[in-house]
């Protein structure tokens, strides 16, 4: 058929690139730059939740927690697998950056990255034992869950559909953690599971990202991002005080 | 790293007047197990230089045969020299199939498929209709398939053959642009009107499970959105795009002969997105990443230690040291393509573009 059109139309009209071989350069980075975002991420986040196994006060919070670490390995696989078609090499890619690694606890990083890799900025506070992780669990899970759906729609039918296949994963994920949340406040903890939500409140609105990123414009034009931040965000904020309220919990300001 | 396998040429077949289909035996066979709707990435050198093209598979999954289709493209390198000079009895040299435009089959699923190709996209479609046949004899499949004109039609027979091989259950209805048929839904091309006009009298796109779409971009659109207006979710949509970002043949990089290295810094020009820069760097101490960094550009990084690719971008004048490639081949570095996180410039002047 004589009728083409370019890349850069075809996208800005909501189609879909299938293969690397469709992939213009610079659309490639800015696919590659989101990509390493969530492998990071998972890799952080698998590694430091993995100390948090050990902590455990019995045997199914046991399993939930190694579970968790399981599966945001496995996810950091499934994506780097799709950035591996583009030439990266996954082995070293999976050990060039001490996953554990964190800054102190009352570092103020905002929601820019440090260090040499790309995870969210939340990922870089340490978790300071169950109830800790498990409010982080709560908080970082439904922001995971409000950012996938958004992921699940870019315009790299490969990636889309590993996200899509994650997406249900990581809200279970969201849900062990409310599961094990509602178990602590039974047990009397609501005054230390509200410090932590006052911690972890402000870190992980951070990891929205800047209300007027400059990048977005572009994103939306490849068809890597419909909605803004601030309008993840907003949801994630309005959804979250409803769960947290509903758990006799305050959401900070 | 990316591996190429051996294939030998056994058949080479004109089928309609500009379009070859090409039978492939490999010498390593577990190197090309394949799933349908997969295609395959061969080299091969022209005077010197090498090029890339992928070509899907069509062959069925329990045809015995590694078979693509190949189209002419006017001016095209690779496909006008398999059209012309490729013969039985020549090597080539593929990569393992890749791609993602195939869903799982399962011998006792009874599902309705649906496939759109315009022209040469018919190749990996064939491929999905002849394993579905073949795999799941409870499903069905409707082929909606767009073409010139009757003898632009590429395996127009074979399709016929299908039909009457597993009757009533491979629905094939042609799209031709240019006249012939009586009834004006045949005729035309494939957008999102041609489409509501099928659905609501022909494809039960409501009934249906899955659907597959190879085409002109335009093509792909205008499908897409009459599928999803006919309740279809982005999951039950593949799509596989032939359009190809891989650069053709070269325009010799300038590399200029006083190039040679004399003072301490380097003057270098970066494009990102249409934007040029220029400004002096340091030879040492600072990579080409880091300089377009700090002189203000926001230029793609991920990794920093040579394993992830995001920084890459093409040298078009001067020379770098790459000090560490884990993710670029030699081809590409041939061409002038870097990492820029691991890029220190060895000459006084550099030229870079990221838009490459
Ligand atoms: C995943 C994938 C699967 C593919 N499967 C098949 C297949 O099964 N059968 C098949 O015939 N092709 C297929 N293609 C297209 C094929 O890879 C080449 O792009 C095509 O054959 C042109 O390559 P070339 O070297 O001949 O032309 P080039 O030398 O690269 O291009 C010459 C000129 O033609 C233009 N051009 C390039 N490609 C096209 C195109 N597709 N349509 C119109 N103009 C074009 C270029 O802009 C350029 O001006 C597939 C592509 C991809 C990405
Ligand atoms: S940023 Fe990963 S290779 Fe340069």
């Amino acid at each position: 058929m004589a009728d083409t059109m370019s890349i850069a139309d075809y996208l800005a009209r909501g189609g879909v690139l299938s293969n690397p071989e469709n992939v213009p350069p610079r659309y490639r980075a800015e696919l590659m730059r989101l990509m390493a975002t969530f492998v990071d991420s998972e890799m952080a986040g698998s590694a430091g939740f993995a100390d948090i196994i050990n902590e455990a006060p019995g045997i199914a919070e046991r399993i939930a927690a190694a579970r968790i670490v399981l599966e945001k390995a496995d996810h950091a696989g499934r994506v780097l697998a799709v950035m591996a078609e583009f030439g990266a090499d996954t082995a070293k890619y999976a050990t060039h950056q001490p996953w554990t690694a964190r800054l102190a606890r009352d570092a103020d990083i905002g929601p820019t990255r440090s260090g040499g890799d790309m995870r969210l900025s939340v990922f870089h506070y340490p978790l300071e034992g169950w109830l800790d992780a498990v409010v982080m669990n709560v908080l970082m899970g439904r922001a995971v869950t409000v950012q996938l759906a958004e992921f699940s729609r870019v315009s790299y039918q490969p990636l889309a559909e590993a996200f899509r296949a994650i997406l249900p994963v990581e809200t279970r994920h969201a849900e062990l953690g409310e599961e094990g949340l509602r178990k602590l406040l039974e047990d009397g903890a609501l005054e230390a599971a509200q410090a932590s939500v006052d911690y972890w409140w402000p870190r992980v609105a951070a990891s929205f990202g800047a209300a007027d990123s400059t990048r977005l414009d572009q994103q939306r034009d490849f068809g890597l991002r419909h909605r803004s931040n601030a309008e993840l965000l907003a949801d994630w904020r309005a959804d979250t005080a409803a769960l947290l309220a509903e758990m006799g919990l305050r959401a900070p300001g | 790293m990316a591996r190429f396998h051996p294939l030998t040429v056994t058949d080479v077949q004109k089928t309609i007047r500009d379009a070859v289909v090409v039978t492939l035996e490999p010498d390593d066979p577990a190197a090309f197990a394949f799933l349908p709707g997969q295609y395959l990435t061969f080299r091969h050198d022209f005077d010197g230089e090498e090029l890339r093209r992928s070509y899907s598979i069509c062959a069925g999954l329990d045809d015995g045969l590694l078979q693509v289709g190949i189209k002419r493209v006017e001016g095209g390198a690779f496909s006008t020299w398999a059209n012309e000079a490729l013969q039985p009895g020549d090597r080539l040299e593929a990569m393992a199939p890749m791609g993602n435009f195939h869903t799982a089959l399962a011998p006792d699923a009874a599902r309705h498929y649906l496939g759109f190709a315009g022209g040469s996209g018919i190749t990996p479609v064939l491929s999905i209709v002849r394993s579905v046949l073949a795999r799941e004899p409870k499903s069905r499949f409707t082929l909606v398939y767009a073409n010139r004109a009757v003898n632009t039609i590429m395996f127009r027979e074979e399709l016929e053959d299908l039909k009457n091989s597993y009757l009533g259950r491979l629905n094939v209805i042609h799209i031709l642009e240019a006249g012939g048929e009586e009834i004006d839904l045949f005729t035309g091309r494939v957008d999102a009107a041609k489409c509501a006009q099928l659905f609501r009298l022909w494809i039960d796109v409501e009934g249906a499970d899955m659907a597959f779409i190879c085409g002109p971009e335009p093509m792909m659109l205008g499908i897409a959105q009459a599928l999803r207006e006919h309740g279809m979710s982005d999951a039950q949509i593949k799509f596989e795009l032939f359009a190809s970002a891989q650069p053709g043949r070269l325009k010799r990089r300038a590399v200029s002969a006083a190039a040679q290295s004399q003072g301490n810094t380097c003057a270098a020009t970066i494009t990102l997105d249409g934007a040029v820069q220029n400004f002096t760097m340091p030879k040492d101490g600072q990579s080409v990443l880091e300089a377009a960094i700090a002189a203000d550009m926001d230029a793609p990084f991920a990794c920093k230690a040579g394993v992830c690719s995001t920084c890459r971008a093409r040298v078009l004048e001067g020379e770098v040291e790459m000090i560490a490639n884990h993710a670029l081949e030699d081809y590409e570095v041939e061409r002038g393509y870097v990492l820029t996180c691991q890029c220190y410039p060895l000459s006084d002047r550099l030229v870079v573009d990221y838009d490459q």
